[in-house]
């Protein structure tokens, strides 16, 4: 008997002894980072490496377009949730996170970042900013992503920050101010990568700061150059503002742009000129507002600019992404530049020189008559401009659509945004400005239910602003999108589902309910030759993969 | 023992560091309460509102779902007095986007938001109004006929809003606008859909619930139905209400009874 208890007790042994064993292997590989640096070449060539997604927009041309094909229009109704993050700070989630060689990098509010493992959402470090109490920010506690280089991560924070973090410990490298908090500055959005330099922009257009864009050492963290989106005094530009009005246009640049090797330019856009709705004390185009400015990659000089929006009144910043792509025009092949904007207008500017190539309305509007088929101006109809007692404008504030990314699918030609049909009341007000107090001059009032209005996925033709198909969904949709050479669409609705379309037809695929608002642009990537999709609801991070 | 000798002191201390903080707060707060309520401290209040605070809270501080930011004119969740409104706008509520407003800003300018936010916080008790209450619920149980979609309390039918606390949320002029003209502003809620399902049998509710690929509704026989909108053969969206109109069925003084009957629907009072 004892000897039979002995035995059963070795083969136990022996059984957990293989079990640890087992696990320890496991332990082990989860604990070392695997990741080699990321190369400036790693960084031109990241569509190369569809395994990883390497910055917040995918690629540097931003078409968030991913060559995985694993998940695709045959298999994608069997996806499953694999794992699922939770953020401890409560806050909605804006997080396009960055994945390098089965490391993940996770943003959260208010500027914090987290490495998982990409396999199961388990935390290697986390990196908490110290915030002063003191924030100046507009529209909620967010960050939208990091940028990496080498072994170095790069995030913006809401006290106006840029920091440096190891990205094999989270411990902090350097932190260097951009700008003074309590003015009204914050940042938001993940920094661009361009060589040797970190390329970051500014939030705080509704407090009257003047907005620039800003290349950084990646190194000691020191300013290398700062490119104002408001010209100063006896600058070109300066007289499209009344007066001093320059000294506080706003034209903040709270989203993250893309680059051009072959032209060295850079590409991003400008936010409203301040204040806002009230564009009395601001007479003039205000440039460089509601832009997409192109930038030498060196230097940071202005090369050439587009303005969608001359003397914006109602806060239609050109905060969207620009997507870069090869289009054939006319026979010609061009390199060019694809931009949906919030003021319900989509455009196809060649990326060279900014000439205007076409454009039309995308969403529901009725502040044009059209674009001037040389310029690319719009055609105003005169009157819309905001009113003490109120007028009712199409796009509402919110927009055609706004800051969430946009897709670019080479295979379909197709340009993919999250769009909305609505209208508001615009009203102005009268505003003194004070140093970091809000500076807005207005605001807006819907006055029918929000159910009353609709939002769509919709996929145009960059070659002549058609629009191939639409998905319906409820209003005020605030989701990303990513397309995959699967022949798919990936985004979410407001109401919390994530969904998968048919990129060639618009067909309804799969969706999940997640509960919360999708707030954030989905990611994909491979670990372990497994396809793996990525999205933020609510407050969590959701990782979906096929079966095993 | 010493362990738990330690633990008392702490709390002793917490419980001492409490004290000195609350008798710090309200002290401007009770001296202030009352100072800063003239209206042109209102318009400052409104003012300053206007520039930081619509963002969210909109501008006529009804609140913002997708900001999250609450309805501030009516019953308010974290504060039930002018110090509770100050302290709110002073300190922020941590762990969200209400911040606190700067530091530098004097007490005596949040006084004045704090007098605009309860500008918009009438007291419904202040209200006087020409109907009888009484006979409003004789109408309402009676020939109006109210409570066969309305409840209240518990009793009553459910086509309809519940309206046991209607006075809370509603002011009387609008209380009428809803008897007389019930087509305006129907909340999406009350919307009816007409929708044929994938078995090919018309049904119509109550918009109970819409989403991107769903749909919810309630008959009249008060069955829930849940339809996946990719199954859905049709459906039609009626943004009208299903109540008729009181206007002209009812004598002048009859609407006033009534609107005064539903205007004293409220929760008791502390």
């Amino acid at each position: 008997m004892k000897r039979v208890l002995c035995t059963l007790c070795a083969l136990a042994i022996t059984a957990i002894t293989a079990q640890v064993s087992a696990q320890e292997q496991e332990f082990q590989t989860v604990m070392t980072p695997a990741f080699s640096p990321i190369t400036w070449e790693r960084l031109v060539n990241a569509k190369d490496e569809p395994h990883n997604w390497l910055m917040y927009n995918g690629t540097l041309d931003a078409q968030r377009h991913s060559r995985l094909d694993e998940v695709n229009v045959s298999n994608v109704d069997e996806l499953e949730l694999k794992w699922a993050y939770q953020i401890p700070e409560i806050d909605r989630a804006e997080t396009v996170p960055v994945v390098v060689d089965g490391i993940m990098f996770i943003t959260e509010a208010p500027s914090n970042v987290v490495a998982v493992d990409a396999r199961t959402g388990r935390q290697y470090w986390r990196y908490n900013h110290e915030m002063p109490e003191d924030l100046r920010i507009c529209c909620g506690r967010n960050n939208r992503g990091i940028a990496i280089l080498g072994e170095t991560l790069f995030m913006s924070t809401l006290d106006a920050h840029l920091v440096a973090i190891d990205a094999r410990t989270g411990n902090l490298l350097w932190d260097t101010e951009v700008a003074k908090h309590d003015s009204g500055y914050s940042k938001t959005a993940a920094p661009l990568i361009v060589k040797d330099l970190v390329v970051t922009g500014i939030a705080g257009g509704e407090f009257g700061i003047r907005g620039f864009i800003d290349a950084y050492d990646p190194v000691t963290g020191e300013l290398v150059w700062r490119t104002y989106t408001v010209p100063g005094e006896g600058e070109f530009g300066v007289d499209t503002w009344l007066g001093d009005s320059w000294k506080t246009g706003g034209s903040a640049t709270w989203i993250t742009g893309a680059y051009d090797p072959d032209l060295n330019l850079i590409y991003w856009g400008t936010g409203n000129p301040g204040p806002d709705w009230n564009g009395d004390v601001r007479l003039g185009d205000n440039l460089y507002s509601d832009s997409a400015l192109a930038l030498n990659g060196d230097t940071g000089e202005i090369e050439w600019y587009f303005q969608f929006t001359p003397h914006d009144v109602h806060d239609w910043d050109a905060i969207q992404i620009p997507i870069l792509a090869d289009l054939n025009i006319n026979g010609q092949n061009r390199r060019t530049m694809m931009w949906a904007n919030r003021n319900a207008f989509f455009y196809t500017i060649d990326a060279a020189d900014g000439q205007f190539i076409q454009g039309a309305p995308f969403a529901t509007q009725t502040w044009a008559q059209g674009l001037d088929s040389v310029t690319g101006a719009p055609i105003r109809v005169p009157g819309l401009a905001p009113t003490y007692e109120g007028i009712m404008v199409s796009p509402p504030i919110t927009g055609g659509t706004n800051w969430y990314s946009p897709a670019y699918n080479p295979d379909t030609g197709l340009f993919y945004v999250t769009s909305f049909d609505g209208e508001q009341i615009f009203f102005k007000r009268d505003e003194d400005y004070e140093e970091g107090e809000r500076y807005t001059g207005g605001g807006g009032r819907y006055d029918q239910p929000m159910d009353a209005f609709q939002s769509y996925i919709r996929a145009i033709n960059p070659l002549n602003s058609e629009i191939e198909w639409e998905f319906p969904i409820m209003p005020r949709s605030s989701a990303g999108i990513t397309t995959t050479t699967g022949g798919l669409v990936f985004s979410g609705t407001a109401d919390g589902y994530f969904f998968a379309l048919n990129a060639e037809t618009g067909e309804e695929l799969w969706n999940i309910s997640l509960g919360r608002r999708v707030h954030a642009a989905p990611i994909t990537y491979e670990v372990d030759g497994q396809q793996h999709i990525t999205i933020a609801s609510g407050n969590v991070v959701y990782t979906f993969t096929l079966d095993d | 023992m010493r362990l738990q000798a330690s633990v008392l002191w702490k709390g002793l201390l917490s419980l001492g560091a409490l004290t000195l903080i609350l008798a710090g707060f309200p002290s401007s707060a009770e001296d202030a309460g009352t100072l800063y309520n003239t209206p042109y401290d209102i318009a400052q209040g409104e003012r300053y509102f206007e520039r930081q605070c619509s963002r969210c809270h909109g501008f006529d501080a009804k609140g913002n779902d997708e900001t999250g930011a609450p309805d501030i004119t009516g019953r308010l969740n974290r504060a039930s007095n002018e110090v509770g409104i100050f302290n709110v706008i002073r300190n922020g509520v941590p762990n969200t986007a209400m911040l606190p407003v700067d530091v530098n800003l004097p007490d005596a300018q949040v006084w004045q938001v704090v007098a605009y936010v309860e500008s918009l916080r009438y007291d419904p008790n202040s209200v006087v109004l020409d109907g009888d209450a009484d006979s409003g619920l004789s109408l309402f149980i009676g020939r109006g006929d109210c409570s066969s979609c309305h409840m209240i309390n518990g009793q009553g039918g459910r086509l309809g809003p519940d309206l046991s606390r209607v006075g809370e949320s509603t002011r009387p002029e609008d209380l009428m606008t809803a008897i007389t003209e019930p087509h305006e502003d129907v909340a999406p809620r009350w919307w009816t859909l007409e929708i044929t399902g994938a078995d090919g049998v018309p049904r119509s509710g109550f918009r109970m619930g819409e989403d991107s690929f769903s749909v919810r509704i309630m008959d009249n026989d008060s069955n829930l139905w849940s339809f996946m909108k990719g199954d859905i053969q049709s459906i039609e969206r009626i943004e009208r209400s299903t109540m008729p109109s009181y206007d002209g069925s009812m004598s002048e003084s009859e609407l006033d009874d009534l609107v005064a009957y539903l205007f004293s629907l409220r929760r008791e009072e502390n």
